[in-house]
């Protein structure tokens, strides 16, 4: 358990991301125009099985896009029709915005809330079904990135009904060349990649950057039930489930 | 924010239930319906933490549920 010390400076570490994040969001929101493939299959082939009234506390079905961003993958879920809900949750109150304007233009509802993937608002057992994609590796330390996985196995519905696809950049993606990562100890690395705005000013980006090993080993210590899990397009994807025995 | 979502919105500290105070409502929702609760959309309010009191602002229809020490921007 980290010390209040330690906690105070982690969630200083995830505001500064936050911050990143909504000094850019318009124009990066407007390079994320569409759903990743590997997404469209997660929902198209698992969601609707699991999207029901969650048997252990007989809420109605609600989805989860953690990390929402722009709110692309709500959009996926929001689509199938099988949710009361869709909520979009992220950092930045900036990226929440253009999530709106994109509900608004494209006419599909998500309810939004500004949360922190660690530290997640949200009820235990109350989401049927959640994409936590291309987020997970924006947490900048070990604790957070651990303690969002334990949360989202704890906001998710008990197996057989939760189910979530889990995303992280990988060494695995070309832009790395592997003979220059020291994976010794089976972990990735913390890097900043930059992002130029329109104007030419470039802001950093803190990621970690997972070695498939490492994924499998987060989420193996994590709440969450690893179902499947693949490297594709230089990202490591797990399908998993809430855990079985959670208390409600 | 619709105000059903109190059913799964919780304190990011110790998970418990929260309250909505002080709320002003979108008049061009009907919260009148049969479905009434579920409709009601709320615009502006405070939501507070039935256990620990903290309370997490409602700004133009989004709850900010951040960490306290999360919620103030950070200088540039």
């Amino acid at each position: 358990m980290a010390a209040p010390h330690d906690r105070s400076q982690d969630r200083a570490d995830r505001a500064a991301v936050r911050d990143t994040y909504d000094q850019i969001a318009t124009h990066f929101a407007k390079t994320r125009e569409y759903a990743w493939p590997e997404v469209e299959s997660f929902v198209a082939d698992t969601v609707g099985d699991h999207a029901r009234t969650n048997s252990r506390t007989e809420m109605p079905p609600i989805g989860l896009d953690l990390g929402c961003g722009n709110c692309r993958h709500a959009e996926l879920l929001a689509d199938t029709g099988h949710f009361d809900h869709v909520l979009g949750v992220d950092v930045s109150r900036g990226l929440l915005e253009t999530g709106r304007e994109r509900a608004q233009e494209r006419e599909f509802a998500v309810d939004l809330c500004q949360g922190d993937a660690a530290e997640l608002p949200l009820a235990a057992n109350a989401i049927s079904a959640a994409v936590y994609v291309a987020t997970l590796h924006h947490l900048p330390t070990q604790a957070a990135r651990q303690a969002s996985l334990d949360e989202l196995g704890r906001v998710l519905a008990p197996s057989p009904d939760g189910r979530a696809l889990v995303s992280a950049w990988s060494t695995a993606h070309d832009r790395f060349d592997e003979d220059e990562i020291d994976t010794a100890d089976g972990t990735g690395f913390d890097t900043t990649v930059e992002w130029t705005l329109p104007g030419g000013d470039t802001v950093d980006r803190f990621y970690h950057i997972y070695t498939p090993e490492e994924f499998e080993q987060d989420l193996a210590a994590s709440s969450l039930a690893v179902l499947e899990w693949e490297v594709s397009s230089g990202n490591c994807y797990a399908v998993v489930a809430g855990a079985a025995g959670s208390d409600v | 924010m619709k105000e059903s979502l109190l059913d799964i919105l919780r304190c990011p500290l110790d998970k418990h239930e929260l309250e909505l105070e002080d709320a002003t409502y979108d008049e061009s929702v009907d919260g009148d319906s049969d479905d009434g609760e579920d409709a009601a959309e709320v615009v502006d309010g405070t939501l507070v933490c039935s256990e620990c009191g903290e309370r997490y602002p409602i700004e133009d229809g989004i709850p900010n549920l951040l960490p306290p020490d999360m919620q103030e921007e950070s200088p540039a």
